[in-house]
């Protein structure tokens, strides 16, 4: 039945009334011919907008260009979840105690008080004309960065076993989150930093601008070594018994509590082979000396990064299908 | 249009085993150096839902739907063939395994919500929906490690239930929470099938499959026995399940006991005909006692497929109870209207003296009611009726 204008309304308003219902009508019998294009309302749900399925395809796994490029973009689809994530892991890192945030400071700063002790005051290490604390305080920060990153993100997979068994969702995102977490720790670090070149009255020159392109290849090759290692975790748990063995030695391999030029000269390409040791040199370089980056070692770490990057991601998808089973 | 398809799809899990060989207080020093077992969980299975389509899948324990749910929520990979989906697909399933302890009830909901594939803008836009639904308002700001268990369970279902996906998959999660929000729960699932979203539904429980799917599928030992109408994959299914269990032999230590249970068989008026809803039923039950027993009482129970009691037949009514002699006889219960819905039953049946049981045998038998008389609901009841005025 179709309701009768009420008295007073010209016809416009009878007419409004039957498009709606005609349009409820074509709705219906649209609904019969192409579902999936048609707004339908719920209840609960509420509206959705009609947008055309796209098919997805799941195919055995496998180490491919095709992984990659469809991982990168299914990861793309969950950016939502990896900001969430992100944040949430810093909320919850320090609930519940007492220093809250002072902690991710309180960290590299005791660690630069010890190794102060030792390297400047016991054993007597050069460091190229800058107070100690400070020198050591640079080069702890990308290391802290980096080792913090690597071994919190090779237990996160495993730590939450229900998370791979009951749901779905792109696996990085989990190593990836405690990367970017490790990432807000090291910049809150960086502030620090700064407080103690002024204290130091050592000048802060533009150069220091180069520190971002140096850390984004350093948050790189971390994100990198994170997911391929992660991934062996979840299979064999050794990685996670003797990582921490070799992060403490690790930091020795990188010019950390001592400067570059302790390394005698004919290693010291081997030895800026290494992404981490290399971009530590450049980040002090630049932060502190002022100085330009020496640019053939950035671009090398800077591909060597890259490769490790694109490799880890393709072994790691191709590996994260069968997760589930295996962890 | 298919809104879902399999095509040949495999899935091969490999499983370590541990020896057995040495004894338990010298454990081994590791098991990843063998060579580990090959299991076919899913041999070349191939299927299309169509869309808006209610697809069921049967099968026994073992038969390959809990792997089938793994490959379509991508937990885990198929070894060969592929599977294609079209639009958002999601499983209801333990969604409350995500959450973190930590985190409020309002930060889980974020946290879930995007792991399960929302936007932070759709999840904002439903978060009340969401806590209404679960019915945890006033917690919704207290870390979930204070929850009850049922408010968690509870607010991870909804979670899940507000995702709004093109295609559903149900896992036999209907056994979440009271009564009040199963009544939700299927309230949701019967408005999501008329609102045209697909629905894969995988259980136990044919009833269900009977009310809920358009077509449905068979596993067995994860391969495909056959897809059709529920009522021929169900009776297929029930038919397997019956094969080399029908009737039950009782013989064992019949010796030691003053009576016991021989036999128990079910049959319509007529021999060759299945049992049927709604007409006639017998049921034999033959015994063998040694002794004269006195206030003798035969039991049969009929149950559910989920375990729970559905009828009784018993002759604990008879005035004055009965008394056997020895030797062996037979009891035969005659229903004129069998009133149980079509299913697989299982049976138990037991002899009791003077209050005390003398032999009982537990699900020892299966009983196969064939659609008969359609009616909805659990039961069949007979009624004659009459018009006035």
């Amino acid at each position: 039945m179709e309701p009768l204008p009420p008295a007073g309304t010209d016809g416009s308003e009878s007419l409004k009334v039957r498009d709606r219902s005609s349009a409820a009508k074509e709705r219906h019998s649209a609904r019969a011919i192409a579902p999936s294009l048609v707004d339908r309302e719920h209840p609960l749900l509420g509206s959705r907008i009609a947008v055309p399925r796209s098919v997805s395809v799941i195919r055995p796994p496998s180490f491919s260009l095709r992984t990659i490029v469809s991982g990168m973009t299914t990861l793309f689809g969950y950016r939502d979840l990896l900001c969430t994530l992100t944040f949430f892991r810093l909320a919850i890192r320090y609930k519940q105690s007492l220093l809250g945030w002072i902690w991710a400071a309180l960290q590299p700063l005791s660690l630069m008080i010890i190794y102060t002790f030792i390297f400047s005051r016991v054993a007597r290490v050069t460091s190229e004309g800058i107070p100690y604390p400070l020198f050591v305080f640079s080069g702890l920060l990308p290391w802290i960065f980096f080792a913090s990153a690597v071994s919190n993100a090779i237990n996160g997979l495993i730590h939450y076993p229900a998370l791979l068994t009951k749901m779905y969702f792109p696996r990085e995102i989990i190593p990836l989150s405690y990367v970017l977490a490790a990432l807000v720790d090291f910049a809150i670090a960086c502030v620090i930093l700064t407080g103690l070149m002024m204290y130091y009255r050592v000048p802060l020159s533009w150069n220091a601008l180069y520190a971002l392109p140096i850390v984004a290849t350093l948050s790189a090759f971390t994100v990198a070594i994170s997911m391929f290692l992660s991934s062996i975790q979840v299979r064999f748990r050794d990685v996670g018994v003797g990582l921490p063995l070799l992060l403490q030695v690790g930091v020795f391999a990188a010019p950390v509590v001592y400067p570059l030029s302790a390394v005698p000269s004919r290693f010291q390409r081997l030895y800026l082979l290494n992404p981490v040791a290399s971009l530590i040199e450049n980040f002090r370089r630049v932060v502190l000396h002022g100085s330009g980056p020496d640019v053939g070692v950035l671009i090398t770490s800077g591909s060597i990064s890259l490769c490790c990057l694109v490799l880890a991601y393709g072994y790691f998808k191709a590996t994260e299908a069968t997760m589930a089973d295996m962890i | 249009m298919f809104d879902l398809q399999l095509d040949h799809v495999s899935k091969r899990y490999l499983i370590q085993y541990s020896s057995h060989s040495r004894s338990p207080r010298w454990p081994e020093f590791t098991s990843l150096y063998k060579k580990p077992k090959e299991m076919w969980a899913l041999r070349d299975v191939s299927f299309e839902v169509a869309e808006g389509e209610s697809f069921g899948i049967v099968g026994h324990n073992g038969a390959g739907k809990t792997t089938i749910l793994k490959l379509l929520s991508r937990i885990s990979a198929p070894t060969s063939g592929e599977i294609r989906i079209r639009g958002r697909l999601s499983a209801l399933v333990e969604v409350s395994s995500g959450f973190h302890p930590e985190l409020t009830g309002r930060e889980n909901i974020f946290l879930n919500g995007s792991m399960l594939g929302m936007s932070r803008s759709e999840i904002a836009r439903k978060v009340e929906s969401i806590v209404e639904f679960a019915s945890v308002q006033e917690f919704i700001d207290v870390p979930v490690k204070r929850y009850s268990s049922g408010m968690y369970v509870r607010l991870g279902f909804s979670i899940a239930a507000h995702l709004d996906p093109d295609i559903l998959l149900l896992d036999e999660v209907l056994a979440v929470g009271d009564i009040v929000f199963q009544a939700k729960c299927l309230d949701l699932i019967n408005q999501l099938r008329a609102a045209g979203r697909t629905i894969v539904l995988i259980s136990h429980d044919v009833g269900a499959i009977q009310r809920l799917c358009d077509r449905a599928m068979l596993l067995h030992h994860g391969r495909v026995i056959t897809i059709g109408t529920p009522t021929d994959v169900i009776d297929r299914y029930q038919r397997m399940a019956l094969d080399g269990e029908d009737g039950y032999h009782v013989e064992r230590d019949a010796g030691q006991k003053s009576a016991s249970c021989l036999h128990i068989s079910f049959a319509a008026a007529d021999q060759e005909e299945p049992v049927r809803t709604g007409y006639p039923m017998f049921a034999r039950l033959r015994f063998r006692a040694s002794e004269v027993l006195e206030n003798v009482v035969f039991n049969v129970l009929i149950y559910w497929p989920s375990g729970y009691v559905c009828a009784q037949l018993t002759t604990a009514l008879a005035d004055p109870l009965l008394r056997i002699e020895p030797g062996s006889g037979e009891v035969e219960f005659c229903c004129p209207v069998l009133e149980i819905q079509p299913g697989l039953y299982r049976v138990d049946i037991s002899i009791e003296s003077n209050g005390n049981c003398i032999d009982r045998q537990q699900r020892c038998a299966l009983l196969r009611v064939d659609p008969g008389k359609v009616v909805f609901g659990d039961f069949y009841i007979d009624a004659v009726w009459r018009i006035h005025g």
